[in-house]
């Protein structure tokens, strides 16, 4: 048997790898995905002020701190027994919507859409924002670097410091709005809005005007038939800060729709001997292995997952967009793994209206933005992040301490469909043994698509090792090296 | 020439946050009015962000290399990583977003960045110290920083 790995995706050695089996065809017999989970997060937060979990738990990633923020803040809330003020909600969602902004923008541009831009198969040294630039012109370029830092300034404004909040307490938030920085804020999210529409636009031109990637998007080895699951409102449309779990099947049917504090009777983690990851899988379902299918507990998050879990969005050009999505790819649920790309652009549309919106809100200048706390005890908080559901769960002593502390985080949940979608992928682009950069890289592409955030590191040196594919003949004798620079 | 010391780390996962420390070691060390003193736990584009304004970066982070021992400081140039590549899955490296704003026609980029780079061990387990190797590498780094401060 020939092993191909492809290795590492980040900068840091060992960080994650793909480990593809050929059979004595060259054909793909097996491929896994393994990625080192950070240990020891339970023993870390033990003995711990329950206050200092939103910024201690931001660190966490360098990738979603406001999510982490918010899951953390949230569970304090349940812990404290306490309920915000109205504003205080508001003022949390608005940040969220600021990080959903400028979070999105980045995968597009930086992330997956080069694939599309630049092309799948392009050299490894053009597929990225500056074969964008190329393609797209620099004032296409000008206006991601701008919207992007608009979404950081709104999380800035609001979190009271750039990339990692301060501002979230039990029962509320540190600090309210004024008048100045409402109308910045507005300001900021109206172009953010005109500049989703423009984004929209682009994957028309770019990705649905070309029939060559459309196909890809609706081939098989991209198509994975899983549960869905992300939080909806009281209406079932997707909301990225509250509300209730839903669960949907492979006909778009509900299955399930529960409230966080229950989410040990629904989700449970499977561990599987040759990898670092948990996969969590619907408890009602069961577990039955990598493998799709109505019978298999394993569900996605994210853009696509709670695109396919709701009935809709709440505002209405994402609602408009979310409706043309489905039509356009054959109705609900959309299982198409590269749509997470597109689903990825309507919530980036729902974020600015939704923006807009909140800070329109006469509520949002409110100054009652805290309650007071109670006595501590259990706590579970849930939210969206860019990515997908993410829980914090803490009991809180009488004291205040952290007496012990779980979470899901949003790649995990997705864990067992990236590992499928990663070996559907290699099954399908590589045979009898033909292995070359653009072929891996659709291979990369099926985890690109999720955005996953590997439990991480947050710095940048040496700027990412080059990828290595080790090719092992059935001897297990490596033959074979690439490498990309 | 208007300088930053720049200590970038992960401040929860051991010796990734070596950075960091870095820059506390060398608060008690210095105060220069010309020079700051910052931290972060960020990558590529927000790194642009916090550098933009500068002449000169000195950044100071861990570099994981499977051959070499915890705890050795080296010092680079940024031309020095050929890679563009992403430095974690979800960011671009330094590297990617200095071209882009280059690219972009950016004015104030700073024109000398030095990195200095301390070999790491542990990484994957939360924890707020330094193991021992890396902990004593912190004053060979204070010390290169400072020379590398007099030259500027």
């Amino acid at each position: 048997m020939k092993t191909i790995t492809i290795d590492p995706i980040t900068r840091l050695e060992g960080h994650g790898k793909i480990t593809i089996f050929l059979d004595s065809h060259g054909d793909v017999e097996n491929a896994y995905l393994q990625i080192p989970e950070l240990r020891g997060f339970e023993k870390f937060a033990e003995g711990r002020r329950a206050e200092d979990m939103p910024q201690i738990t931001s660190r966490i990633c360098g990738v979603c701190p406001v999510a982490h923020h918010f899951a953390a803040t949230k569970a304090l809330d349940a812990a404290f027994h306490v309920d915000p003020p109205v504003a205080a909600k508001k003022l949390r969602e608005l940040l969220n919507c600021g990080y959903i902004i400028y979070d999105h923008i980045l995968h597009f541009y930086f992330l997956g859409g080069p694939d599309f831009v630049v092309g799948p198969e392009a050299p490894a040294a053009k597929r990225n924002i500056l074969g964008v630039i190329e393609k797209a012109g620099l004032d296409v370029a000008k206006d991601v670097i701008k919207h992007r830092a608009y979404g950081q300034k709104i999380t800035a404004i609001l979190g009271g410091k750039a990339t990692h909040p301060v501002c979230g307490l039990p029962g509320g938030v540190s600090k309210g709005l004024s008048k100045d920085e409402v109308k910045e804020i507005k300001d900021m999210a109206t172009s953010c809005n005109t500049f989703a529409k423009f984004s929209l636009n682009l994957f028309d031109d770019i990705v649905l005007k070309n029939k060559a990637y459309v196909d890809l998007i609706r081939s098989d080895p991209y198509t994975l038939k899983t549960y869905n699951m992300g939080l909806v409102d009281k209406h079932n449309k997707v909301n990225f800060y509250d509300g209730l779990i839903r669960v949907t099947d492979q006909e778009a049917n509900q299955l399930e729709k529960f409230d966080v504090k229950d989410y040990t009777k629904h989700i449970a983690e499977r561990v599987e001997e040759w990898s670092y990851m948990k996969y969590p899988y619907l408890k009602t379902i069961g577990w039955q292995g990598l493998t799709d299918g109505k019978k298999s507990g394993i569900y996605r998050v994210g853009p696509l997952g709670r695109l396919n879990a709701a009935d809709g969005m709440a505002t209405p050009q994402a609602e408009n967009e979310y409706k043309r999505m489905f039509d356009t790819l054959g109705g609900k649920p959309v299982n198409s793994t590269l749509a997470f790309h597109w689903a990825r652009l309507i919530e980036l549309l729902y974020a600015t209206e939704r923006a807009k919106e909140l800070i329109e809100d006469a509520d949002i200048t409110s100054t009652h933005i805290r309650n007071p706390v109670g006595t501590p005890g259990e706590g579970i908080g849930v939210v969206e992040a860019a990515r997908g559901t993410l829980i914090h769960h803490y009991h809180v002593d009488k004291n205040g301490l952290i007496e012990k502390a779980n979470m899901i985080v949003a790649t995990t949940n997705n864990a067992g469909a990236i590992t499928m979608s990663v070996r559907d992928a290699a099954k399908g682009v590589i045979h009898k043994g033909q292995v070359t950069d653009g072929l891996l890289n659709k291979v990369e592409m099926a985890f690109r698509a999720y955005d996953p955030c590997f439990g991480c590191a947050t710095h940048t040196l040496p700027g990412g090792l080059p990828m290595k594919v080790n090719i092992y003949d059935h001897a297990k004798k490596l033959y074979r090296t690439f490498s990309q620079p | 020439m208007k300088t930053i010391v720049l200590g970038v780390g992960n401040p929860i996962l051991q010796d990734d946050g070596v950075g960091l420390h870095v820059i506390d070691a060398l608060r008690q060390r210095m105060n220069n009015p010309m020079v700051t003193l910052e931290t972060a736990s960020t990558g590529g584009m927000n790194l642009l962000d916090m550098i933009r304004g500068y002449e000169k970066v000195i950044l100071i982070d861990a570099v994981k290399q499977m051959d070499i021992a915890p705890g050795i400081v080296k010092r680079f140039l940024l031309s020095d990583f050929q890679t563009v590549h992403s430095c974690n899955p979800h960011d671009v490296s330094l590297s990617e977003a200095l071209r882009l704003a280059e690219q972009l026609g950016e004015k104030y980029l700073p024109s000398k960045i030095i990195l200095i780079g301390i070999t790491v061990n542990n990484t994957y387990e939360f924890g707020e110290h330094l193991s021992n190797e890396v902990a004593s590498a912190v004053p060979t780094a204070v010390s290169l920083v400072l020379e590398e401060l007099k030259n500027s």
